[in-house]
């Protein structure tokens, strides 16, 4: 135990500020011990049920499933549909929201408080309760259309809601507390020290920044982005709900095999092609980032 | 470090003992007599709870359990549960073209048998019991529309929803992965008649579509955007449910509706296979189809058809006239051929994706 102790003070003491507790302090087993809640939840509630639904998509003993999502030039028009959206929800998540965890993490606690309840209450608020949100925004009559009619920028209402535009807006507005919080807490751990140094040695404040915050800041980002990324992916609700009859995403096609039609070895096979994209893409995700510098301390 | 793990047991040990206490509560509570109805909740609940499930339970002492889930995930969860063998639900809900699936059949029990004492009441209608379950209400899926000055042309026909020039204004079509009904009204209005509606001509009714396309500003997924379109102005003309609709008037919206381009769907009450509380559920069945004043005093509240004529009668003459009648349904309101439908779901659906992205 002494051991212990005097081994994590020492290390804490040069790793105060950049990393946090890790289980490389404890021996092997007590992290076993301590990892097997864990591991025993994840295995009955999302291993299992994920190779379940792997061998459905393969029963019968066929590829017949695969085979009709090939055959059928829909399903990869949706899928690589829904791909384009997720990452283009990512990027605007990403460029909305590293501003935001910027000001958080650099304003004194009060102003940070309002700043970080005007982005946790969205996230409590039903995902539902959002969308309507900009139903009763972007519609015919709607706020905007009326704004911008009073305005003179338009002679009549724009059609706003029910495109693959809004799709995105409220896609973007229910996911960027994903996106700012890894940011944030990435950027909160960064000693103000490194800035100042930065500054003492003669980088004016955007070569600091561009130079030190913003590498790294990266694992931030690198989680910010895969969270928002793999959530886009699977929605379902917020593009049923805002979105017309071209935004059809993989969830919506998986939702209609699963309830409507109650095809599941299909619905199975058409989550796995999903799940595999996914994968496919923080894989990708990581290799792009692992080639900068920042994402050493983290890996 | 060998003084970390007695240390971490004395917060273990508690837990793990703790565990047993949990087990009780994963176990159903072993009440008195019950049955357990799976529904759409909200509104078309209480209505139920009211006329159909609170009077039962005072004249049996059953006491009624209600589950709320869409449609679709009604069906998806009965059908799990019937493959899984861990069946707690006895009813649901499913609609009337559903019912006559394969699927259906599938997790549902056969009651042909329990339907034959109800053969020779001559108050229920023709289908009111059948082998997917009892009849609950009817109500019809149709063209309504918000009313122009008094005197002008009024849209009767699905051929008048496809006139642009003769009405003008925007349209509302479903987009709820059903798509028979959308593709019969094209059907219709490119001049099929009623009878030969059935099996339906995909390419034809995909065309006529095309036509009408421009003019559509929405596809709705639910029945509250359908409803939301009418009220702000988005639409003059949709293809919406009749209960809706009078949902819409009863608001004071100047909305009117069409018999004549109107298709007759309907709930039915199956039980599922191998529920738990079997007897009980056949008897609540029988309660709603054998109490013609619980079926009132549920349609009037809910605006629909019951499935029994001393029923209707009982009703207010407002809900009547609102009600599509004898004569309509002879005439012009379409009951759609559930056997071709279910044969064809996954074809149509998989051409209407196609057709609408």
């Amino acid at each position: 135990m002494t051991n212990f102790i005097s081994r994590s003070r020492s290390h804490r003491l040069s790793f105060r500020r950049l990393s946090s507790y890790s289980a490389r302090f404890y021996s092997l087993p007590t992290s076993i011990v301590l990892a097997t809640p864990l591991i025993a939840a994840l295995a009955i509630g999302f291993l299992y049920p994920v190779l379940k639904l792997f061998a459905l998509s393969f029963s019968g003993g066929t590829l017949a499933y695969y085979r009709r999502i090939v055959a059928e030039p829909l399903h990869l028009a949706v899928l690589t549909g829904t791909v384009q959206v997720a990452l283009v929800v990512t990027v605007a998540s990403l460029l909305l929201g590293f501003p935001v965890a910027y000001l958080m993490a650099r304003l004194s606690k009060g102003p940070a408080t309002v700043v970080g309840a005007c982005v946790f209450i969205p996230l409590w608020t039903s995902v539902l309760i959002r969308s309507y949100a900009w139903v009763t925004l972007l519609q015919r009559n709607g706020i905007i259309n009326e704004l911008l009619i009073d305005t003179g920028v338009t002679d009549g209402p724009l059609k706003l809601i029910y495109t693959q535009g809004a799709v995105i807006l409220a896609m973007t507005h229910v996911l960027m507390p994903f996106m700012i919080l890894p940011i944030y807490s990435a950027l909160r751990a960064l000693p103000a020290d490194y800035v100042r140094a930065a500054r003492n040695l003669g980088a004016g404040p955007l070569r600091a920044f561009v130079a030190v915050t913003l590498p790294l800041s990266l694992p931030g980002v690198f989680a910010g982005s895969v969270m928002c990324f793999v959530l886009a992916l699977g929605f379902y609700i917020t593009p049923a709900l805002v979105g017309g009859p071209g935004s059809m995403l993989m969830a919506t096609l998986i939702g209609q095999q699963t309830t409507v039609l109650l095809d599941w070895p299909f619905a199975a096979a058409l989550s796995t092609v999903l799940l595999a994209v996914t994968l496919l893409f923080v894989l990708l995700f990581r290799r792009t980032l692992s080639l900068s510098k920042g994402l050493n301390s983290v890996y | 470090m060998p003084t970390l793990l007695p240390r971490l047991g004395k917060v273990l040990i508690p837990v793990v003992v703790g565990l047993p206490s949990l087990i009780p509560l994963t176990q159903p509570t072993l009440a008195a007599e019950q049955v357990i109805i799976a529904s759409t909740g909200g509104a078309y609940d209480r209505a139920l709870k009211e006329a159909w499930f609170d009077p039962f339970t005072k004249a049996t002492g059953i006491e009624v359990v209600t589950v709320a889930a869409t449609n679709a995930e009604m069906r998806a969860k009965a059908s799990a549960m019937v493959k899984t063998g861990n069946i707690t639900w006895d009813l649901y809900l499913d609609g009337e073209i559903q019912a006559a699936s394969k699927a259906h059949r599938e997790i549902t029990e056969d009651l042909t048998a329990f339907c034959r004492q109800f053969a020779d009441r001559r108050d229920l209608s023709a289908n009111a019991c059948a082998a997917g379950g009892a009849l609950l209400q009817s109500t019809a899926t149709l063209l309504a529309y918000r009313t122009g000055e008094p005197g002008g042309p009024v849209p009767e026909t699905w051929a008048d929803m496809w006139d642009t020039e003769k009405f003008p204004g925007e349209r509302a079509f479903p987009n709820f992965d059903d798509p028979w009904r959308v593709m019969a009204a094209a059907l219709l209005a490119d001049g099929v008649s009623r009878d030969e509606l059935f099996p339906l001509d995909i390419d034809r009714a995909l065309a006529k579509l095309e036509q009408i396309r421009p003019s559509v500003s929405l596809w709705w997924k639910t029945g509250d955007q359908s409803v939301q379109g009418f009220r702000n102005g988005d639409y003059s003309l949709g293809q919406i449910w009749l209960t809706r609709a009078k949902a819409m008037r009863n608001e004071g919206l100047p909305i009117a509706w069409s018999y004549k381009a109107s298709f007759l769907v309907g709930d039915r009450i199956a039980l599922l296979k191998d529920a738990p509380h079997r007897e009980n559920a056949l008897k609540l069945i029988a309660f709603w189809l054998n109490t013609p004043a619980a079926q009132a005093k549920a349609c009037e509240a809910l605006s629909c058809t019951p499935p029994s004529s001393d029923a209707i009668a009982m009703m207010s003459d407002e809900a009547r006239k609102t009600m599509p009648q004898g004569d309509d349904v002879r005439d012009y309101v379409i009951v759609p051929d559930a056997e071709w439908i279910n044969a064809n779901a996954a074809m149509m659906l998989q051409r209407w994706n196609e057709w609408i992205r």
